[in-house]
């Protein structure tokens, strides 16, 4: 070995231990399966190449949890931006003692473990719980955990928990706009509209992508709460791809459960890569 | 929008985001008594002969005779609790450490290896590591079958150690160390690990307290590994433990979640400026 070859590659050393990990514990595992979603068995089992793919397409479980996965994204992902965007605002605007205090309140929720909520949440969202009692006295008395509202209930243990991380995101992105185009523009004498407008938005544009990657792969989060609060079979309006592919752990069902794996992974790549591309040509 | 009106639209938007806390903390200190008159919510014979329809869980903030007898229950009385506590402890802690060391090492070798390519490498562990938690399981549970690890707290620690956001997080935060800091070293003769150590490290503080912050609530909280990995309910970590304790014995479950709170939220208190900067050094740039 020449002294160049070492020179470059002595970095490569500090990195093998981490790398040979990540590959014994994530890209070989990943490799096998979707070598194993071609196959009909894991063991002995034969090439049925698309079959796996087809009969899953056409699981109605499956496309339930895809369904209600889907929406739940398409719902949680912009109202959490907007909420998590508007208190970023309010924050800019404030400053003194009461803003980091106000920035640990929303970021609280973070860090507190889904399993020490879930009491609160069943006595607050329960048939006779706290929220029902307030609207029962205005003559209401709705089901949440056991209808299609339960897709409410969430949405505001999602917006709970998740406001604080993109909050502190937009808060930076907030912060790195220089200020004097807003000066520039309050010497022209535009519109507080114009100015969010024409400045504020374009220039978070960059910080928006990046929150809406982020989003998404939270999203997938609230899993957690749903399966704690409602067990693993909930209201089917609320029933997500993470139910299907948890009970198919239980039977084994490793056909079912690599092929759905490897349509994840590859639908999240997806995104991912569109997104990131997306980032680097608005920045 | 003038300050004092932002100020009433944030302090609304706290009180809100406060109510659960609030009310779980509070709850804790209350008698085991005040608790099941507060959540049992059926109606008595006297409820009935007063014509009332429906009774519903009250907010209750105060209570009317604070005690630490809750507490005591779940500390003293059942040290069933104690033993799940420390299973979360017994997850957590490893992933913590090890990650923390693996990521730093992998971040570092990023940063001075001078291959061309190897931007494309790390470009894998990005795709990997914007990848959901759900979509990492099944090859996690087919490798820690072939290892014969399933069913053991290591099916859920090894692929923590190997996560790869820890070295892109840190890889984030080791871009900010001036490039003359290591030139100067090299002018000198030092070493990769001598660099590593005495140049590195001692600029990585932030980005250590992020990362490892991070990792705590992220293994603290663990829930789905847990529920595929680990059968035995004796080993289970409390996460998934308070999700039933409700159905058993109600006076016991504030004072329990707040036991399980506490550590990550002293962290937070601690720490808030790492979390903040956990946060954002996981923008993607």
């Amino acid at each position: 070995m020449n002294k160049k070859f070492v020179g470059t590659h002595k970095g490569f050393l500090f990195v093998l231990p981490g790398f040979l990990g990540f590959c014994v514990f994530y890209l070989w595992p990943f490799v096998i399966s979707i070598g194993f979603s071609f196959l009909s068995r894991p063991v002995g089992g034969e090439f049925v190449g698309l079959y796996n793919y087809i009969s899953l397409l056409q699981n109605p479980a499956y496309l339930l949890g895809l369904r209600n996965t889907i929406t739940f994204i398409g719902l949680s992902v912009p109202v959490n931006m907007v909420f998590s965007l508007w208190i970023a605002i309010l924050l800019g605007k404030i400053s003194g003692r009461l803003k980091p205090l106000f920035v640990l309140v929303f970021l609280l929720p973070l860090v507190i473990p889904s399993g020490s909520m879930v009491f609160f949440w069943q006595q607050f969202f329960g048939a006779n719980g706290i929220l029902n009692g307030f609207l029962y006295s205005a003559g209401f008395y709705p089901n949440w955990l056991n209808s299609e509202n339960a897709r409410f209930v969430l949405l505001t243990i999602f917006l709970w928990k998740n406001l604080g991380f993109n909050m502190v995101l937009f808060m930076s992105g907030l912060s790195n706009i220089p200020a004097d185009y807003y000066e520039a523009a309050a010497m022209d004498g535009a519109s507080r509209r114009a100015v969010f407008m024409k400045i504020t938005m374009p220039c978070l544009m960059p910080t928006t992508v990046i929150v809406v990657l982020m989003s998404v792969i939270n999203s997938f989060r609230v899993f957690r709460e749903v399966y704690l609060l409602m067990g693993s079979h909930p209201h089917e309006s609320v029933y997500m791809l993470q139910h299907f592919m948890n009970n198919n752990f239980f039977a084994l069902n490793y056909p079912r459960l690599t092929t759905a794996t490897t349509l994840l992974a590859f639908a999240m790549m997806l995104l991912a890569l569109g997104l990131l591309k997306l980032q680097k040509r608005v920045s | 929008m003038g300050r004092k009106l932002c100020i009433v639209w944030l302090g609304i938007l706290a009180a809100g985001f406060m109510l659960p806390l609030v009310i779980t903390f509070t709850n804790a200190f209350m008698t085991e008594t005040e608790i099941f008159l507060n959540y049992n919510t059926s109606l008595s014979v006297f409820d009935v002969i007063d014509g009332v329809e429906r009774r519903f869980v009250p907010v209750r903030l105060v209570p009317r005779e604070i005690t630490l007898g809750q507490f005591r229950a779940v500390l003293v009385d059942q040290p069933a609790f104690l033993m799940l506590l420390v299973n979360s402890i017994r997850i957590t802690a490893p992933v913590v450490v090890f990650n923390l060391a693996v990521s730093l090492l992998t971040a570092y070798g990023f940063t001075s290896w001078k291959w061309k390519h190897k931007e494309i490498l790390f470009f894998v562990y990005i795709v990997v590591m914007l990848m959901p938690l759900q979509a990492v399981l099944v090859p996690n549970f087919i490798i820690a079958e072939r290892l014969g690890i399933s069913q053991s707290y290591w099916a859920i620690i090894f692929p923590g150690i190997f996560a790869p956001f820890g070295t892109f997080l840190l890889r984030q935060s080791m871009g900010a160390i001036p490039e003359a800091n290591f030139e100067a070293a090299r002018m000198d003769g030092a070493g990769e690990i001598f660099i590593f150590i005495f140049v590195v490290m001692p600029q990585m503080k932030s980005g250590i307290a992020a990362l490892s912050m991070l990792t705590f609530i992220e293994y603290w909280n663990v829930v789905e590994q847990a529920v595929i990995f680990i059968r035995d309910y004796r080993l289970e970590p409390l996460s998934v433990f308070l999700s039933r304790i409700g159905e058993g014995n109600i006076a016991l479950i504030f004072a329990a979640s707040v036991v399980y709170m506490i550590f990550p939220l002293l962290w937070l208190f601690l720490g808030q400026e790492d979390l903040q900067k956990g946060i954002e050094l996981s923008g993607v740039r």
